[in-house]
């Protein structure tokens, strides 16, 4: 357990806080509100989810008129309050939705108007729509005033090494950033040289020579690599069985959520964890109530359903958050598909969270309400939903550090956590 | 400061002095580079000499030295060998040429290679017919094999969305309520049988289970390959094994693989597209490599179409990159090859074609003028079909253009028609032209200026895309009147406005600045003195952009041979993949593994989303899921687990004479020694004492316990921890060997373990990931 937390003596972790400009030290001296161990999951939809069918606006005349063939029939839909309804795959968000505990915010997204996908994704991850020159993303800024929040109020903690995680290869642009965060594409393969109940000699050896090292970087970097080598063996991955009921699916997915759940239950000191779900990009056979879009919601809500009961206990401490790059055209396409459009929902599940409730105004769904004739309008950006849960789960104060020029402020919050 | 000075002034003395803890002079020196960015000592304090100014350029102009590079370096001249890194024309490159002659079609036009290695959506428009299928021989049956594919797929669809849905009514629907009964909790096992009583293919099971290979490198495919574990993506996951499959007769198989290659491939490209699939997916892997053996580069690449066509375009662009970059002799023309592909950045999976357009992006354009005139690059770059994608500059349509008026005209006649998708100016080429390309972000523009940029190059576009077509000026789409840009004035000039306008931005000083930096920043440090940068900005405003010329400027610059900066670069994963691959000599057949590494790491080839391109600075590159991979990637490359990648550690021990011949003059390796001599082999500079040390202790360490420690007499006894338990280990249980019986391929085997533990050790070392 003493190895459970430990200090950064990398170059690369000093710089993450040593960098802040005074003025913002000096501004966000407020004492922070939020409770210890709150944990924030952040999951980005690559490909640009279509929120009109994830979310169904059933009431809309327009919207039958403008997909005849991939509508979701008013009988089919999950009614949330008798003008919205969850696509019929997105059963397992019901119950939740239902406890209180998922909320959703429609017609919500990047104010950007850019209809490319990496354009879009890359605004939406660095949390400055339009300006290309950031270097780092949203939850890495986010940590980073949490630091200043800490600092100063004089209870700085030493990190864990999971601090900031990503399933995944590397680390995405959202983690990019100051704060060392780490990826991990498997739990029970993030080993040196292979994995045996005890390290092996080669990586003995590596870890003694990164540590006799004189090279400043990577001697951090191999502290903090055979740290979280070590805190993982001790956490035994092999030996993690979900909690009764938990089923997450057999998906890529799946695997990501049931991970994160493993690090999070293991009490890494993971603090912000990122993965993404792909597969949205459906320009053509889209599908219905069945079909492909229908199979990546079933996907995406059974495998958030199953980490949420993975939790048990745990879950009053954390705040999971989706988003999409953008969403797509209300009208179907040529191809029984949707092309890129504007606006999309959100979904932000958590202990804290006022669930029960779709969010956000509704610009509605008349040819003329549509944003440039052809998308569901943006009521909410995106950074408005995310600056308050930040604020709430990991605590960042000084909203402009985290979302620069978006001039976010509490009174503007939809109030859902 | 003065102590800082005085500290890296003894360092670097006894670096000079003494030969083995040279390592601690880099220590000193990386110790400070990454951190000081405002108090620089003075670059002239040291300067690199001798070996070490050799193993600085070999680590700065290449991608990391070879064995025996130095050597020839030192006995060619340094000077001389620059000269002709620069002028790579007359060097001689008959080892990549054999490799390359691998990749055939590579060689072909973007056409060509969309006609014969079809994309998925060449083949969705031969279903469609507006793609005429190739009527017999072998592209017939790449056709042919595809659409059955798609098919099978689709049919696989269908049937999964008639199971879940119970109840018979159609999903696309009115509003209104549709009857009652209708929920979703249907058994899937009712109507499955029901639904498809007349889908006729036997195989809908097995498709939905196909592999996801076909998908493999998908935009949204992040299904990460371990580096560990070599994917050869070629392989379907479980051969044989997949349920509701027609059985192929193993005798069958076995005829087919016993017949010469031609033979074979012909027999293939004979069968029914079912017969096919059934067939290639029946294999286990020993047939599957049979079925490959002996094949001409030719015949493989017309095996690899029938099955996966678009995969092969694009495992062969990966595998041509990856094969000059660490067999070619002409290394700077590779480093700047990288360097302009980066800069120039474009992403592979933009659209379907964009794979097919980069083999001619990366041979046409950028590589015959990666040492050239940067204004020439440039011109090229914005005239390639590739970046006019990407950048979309080829949907780019004047707002006041003959096209535009046009459709204005149409949509009035005709109200009720379909509407066709907006068109109008796109500034995503016009921004990054500016701020990624030339000038830079503060290099004295407005958005006004991007708008007016934008409609300089309406009309540069694409001739029919979907097909592969080249370049052309589109006149009825470029925007009519005169243009000022950054106060310069562009009169109405059709095509020429958008040459002028690149004249005009690549003479900039702004843009000599600008690509002088990201030079420097490559080739000398992340944070490269302002001097440095003047100077190289000088001479290419003076030289009319020549970049040799600039790098000339560069090499004789005394800050690019400060001693602080010796090794101070951190590799990016390339560099680091490619560097140990030269270093080891590696003799490398499938690039599979490299790719999977560098995919893994986080520097997939051609897979920078966004323009801007992947970082040169260390802080991009250093994180904790790295190291783990960079680590595991050097102890598997030097034990030779990556398939198709041969290394060989001893290749001049002759372990006969060594056990047999007692008088033999031959040196005795000890761990010591096998150190001394790898070290020098793979890490330019050496390694510090600590690093050293750690590789040698673990040696003592493992021995003490390993199973053939009682063999032991006086050496360390250094023993994989891969290795089987009773068999003898290290030098001394290697050499008993030879005694004791007369099977001496386990005493050899036992050095070269020990060689490639020892290896791996240094490739993932910390003084290994630094250039």
């Amino acid at each position: 357990m003493n190895r459970r937390f430990f200090l950064h003596r990398g170059a690369l972790a000093v710089a993450g806080t040593t960098m802040m400009p005074n003025f913002l030290v000096r501004g966000v001296l407020a004492q922070s509100a939020v409770p210890p161990g709150q944990r924030l999951v952040v999951i980005f939809q690559r490909g640009a989810a279509d929120g009109l069918n994830v979310v169904v606006p059933y009431r809309e005349k327009n919207y039958y008129k403008m997909r005849p063939s991939i509508a979701i029939p008013e009988s089919q839909v999950l009614d949330l309050d008798g003008f919205f309804g969850l696509h019929p795959s997105l059963a397992p968000f019901k119950p939740l939705y239902d406890q209180g505990q998922l909320a959703i915010v429609h017609a919500c997204g990047s104010p950007d108007m850019s209809r490319s996908h990496f354009d879009a994704q890359d605004y939406m991850e660095s949390g400055t729509p339009g300006v290309k020159s950031t270097e780092d993303g949203w939850l890495n800024r986010a940590l980073q005033a949490e630091d200043v929040v800490h600092r100063c109020a004089g209870t700085c903690e030493a990190h864990s090494a999971f601090r900031a995680l990503a399933l995944g290869a590397d680390v995405p642009r959202t983690l990019a950033g100051k704060v060392p965060a780490i990826a991990i594409s498997n739990v029970n393969t993030f080993s040196v040289a292979g994995r045996g109940p005890a390290p092996s000699p080669a990586a003995n050896a590596f870890e003694a020579m990164y540590a006799g090292s004189g090279d400043r970087i990577f001697h951090a970097a191999g502290d903090e690599t055979f740290e979280a080598v070590k805190m993982l063996r001790d956490a035994n991955p092999a030996q993690y069985a979900p909690a009764p009921g938990a089923n997450y699916p057999n998906s890529e997915f799946g695997n990501n959520m049931k991970q994160i759940a493993q690090l999070l239950k293991a009490n890494l000191g993971v603090e912000a964890a990122f993965t993404d779900v792909t597969g949205w990009d459906t320009h053509q056979n889209q599908g219905g109530v069945n079909g492909q879009l229908a199979n990546r919601l079933s996907d995406l809500s059974a495998s958030i359903a199953a980490f949420w009961r993975d939790m048990g206990d745990n879950a009053g401490s954390v705040t999971l958050v989706t988003m999409s790059e953008f969403g797509r055209t209300a009208r179907e396409n040529g191809t029984a598909g949707t092309d890129h459009g504007h606006a999309n929902a959100m979904f932000v599940l958590g202990g804290p969270v006022k669930g029960g409730k779709v969010y956000g105004k509704w610009p509605g769904l008349e040819n003329e309400q549509l944003n440039e004739g052809r998308d569901l309008a943006l009521t909410t950006d995106y950074r408005q939903v995310l600056g308050e849960v930040v604020t709430h789960s990991l605590g960042a104060e000084n909203l402009e550090m985290v979302f620069p020029g978006a001039q976010l402020s509490r009174a503007g919050f939809l109030r859902l956590v | 400061m003065q102590a800082l000075r005085d500290a890296m002034a003894i360092a670097l003395c006894w670096s000079l002095c003494f030969p083995a803890p040279l390592g601690l002079a880099q220590e000193a020196a990386a110790d400070q580079a990454p951190t000081q960015t405002r108090h620089r000592p003075e670059y002239h304090s040291g300067q690199l000499s001798g070996d070490e100014r050799i193993l600085h350029a070999l680590n700065r102009f290449t991608f990391g030295p070879r064995p025996g590079d130095l050597e020839a370096v030192r006995q060619m001249g340094l000077d001389k060998w620059f000269e002709q890194q620069l002028h790579p024309a007359g060097i001689d490159e008959a080892d990549l040429n054999v490799r390359l002659a691998q990749y055939p079609a590579m060689q072909w036009s973007v056409q060509d290679l969309l006609f014969r290695m079809p994309s998925p959506a060449i083949i969705r428009q031969a279903i469609d017919g507006k793609v005429q299928i190739p009527s017999h021989g072998t592209l017939h049956a790449v056709y042919e094999n595809q659409i059955y594919r798609l098919q099978l797929k689709k049919a696989a669809q269908a049937e999964k969305k008639n199971a879940a849905n119970a109840a018979p009514a159609p999903a696309a629907n009115s509003g209104t309520a549709d009857g009652g009964g209708m929920n979703m909790s249907g058994n899937p096992n009712i109507s499955a049988s029901a639904m498809d009583a007349n889908a006729t293919q036997p195989a809908n099971a097995y498709a939905s289970a196909q592999p996801a290979s076909a998908m493999q490198g998908d935009m949204n495919a992040a299904a990460p390959a371990n580096a560990t574990t070599p994917a050869n993506t070629m392989v379907p996951a479980e051969p044989g094994a997949i349920a509701g499959q027609p059985l192929v007769d193993q005798g069958m198989i076995a005829g087919i693989l016993a017949l010469v290659p031609e033979e074979r491939v012909r027999r293939l490209q004979a069968m029914q597209p079912e017969e096919f699939e059934a067939f290639i997916k029946s294999l286990k892997p020993v047939q599957r490599a049979a079925l490959q053996a002996g094949l001409s580069p030719d015949l493989r690449e017309s095996l690899d179409d029938l099955e996966a066509p678009e995969q092969t375009a694009v495992q062969e662009l990966f595998a041509e990159r990856l094969a000059r970059d660490i067999y070619a002799n002409a290394q700077l023309q590779e480093v700047m090859t990288d360097f302009w592909l980066n800069h120039f950045n474009i992403y592979l999976r933009k659209n379907e074609q964009m794979p097919y357009y980069l083999v001619s992006y990366e041979r046409d354009v950028i590589r015959p003028l990666a040492l050239g005139k940067f204004e020439d690059l440039l011109e090229a770059v914005a005239h390639s079909p590739a970046m006019l994608i990407y950048l979309d500059n080829a949907q780019s349509m004047g707002p006041d253009s003959m096209a535009a008026e046009r459709n204005a005209m149409n949509a009035a006649r005709r109200p009720g028609a379909k509407k066709q998708a907006p068109e109008g100016l796109n500034e995503n080429y016009a921004r990054e032209l500016m701020e990624l390309h030339t000038v830079g972000v503060n290099g004295g523009y407005a958005q006004a200026d991007v708008t007016q940029v934008a409609r300089v190059l309406t009309g540069w576009t694409v001739d029919r895309p979907q097909f592969g077509g080249g370049y052309i000026f589109a006149a009825p789409r470029h925007e009519p009147g005169k243009k000022i840009v950054m106060g310069e004035k562009f009169k109405e000039n059709g095509e020429m406005e958008g040459r002028e306008l690149l004249h005009f931005l690549a003479t900039r000083p702004a843009t000599a600045q600008f690509i002088s930096r990201k030079l420097a920043i490559r080739f000398v440090g992340d944070d490269p003195p302002q001097a440095l940068v003047d100077r190289m900005a000088k001479s290419y405003l003076s030289s009319g952009g020549d970049i040799p010329a600039v790098l000339r400027t560069l090499y004789h610059s005394p800050e690019f041979w400060a001693a602080s900066d010796f090794r101070s670069k951190v590799k990016t994963p390339l560099e680091f993949v490619v560097s140990a691959a030269r270093a080891s000599n590696a003799d490398i057949q499938n690039y599979q593994p490299l790719v999977n590494a560098l995919r893994q790491m986080g520097m997939p080839l051609y897979g920078c989303i966004p323009p801007v391109g992947y970082k040169w600075d260390a802080a991009d590159w250093v994180s904790t899921g790295a190291l783990v991979d960079r680590m595991n990637f050097a102890l598997s490359l030097a034990a030779n687990r990556f398939p198709g990648i041969t290394v060989v550690w001893a290749p001049e021990l002759d372990v006969n004479t060594l056990m047999n011949d007692t008088k033999s003059q031959q040196v005795i390796p000890t761990p010591e020694s096998e150190e001394t001599r790898l070290e020098a082999m793979l890490v330019a500079g050496g390694v510090s004492g600590a690093t050293r040390a750690a590789a040698l202790e673990q040696f003592e360490a493992q021995s003490a316990g390993a199973p053939g420690a009682v063999t032991t007499v006086a050496n360390s006894s250094p023993t994989l921890d891969a290795q089987p338990p009773g068999r003898p280990s290290g030098r001394d249980g290697a050499f008993r060997m030879g005694h004791l019986g007369p099977n001496r391929a386990p005493a050899a085997d036992a050095y070269e373990r020990e060689d490639q533990l020892l290896a791996g050790l240094l490739l993932g070392s910390p003084e290994f990931q630094r250039r």
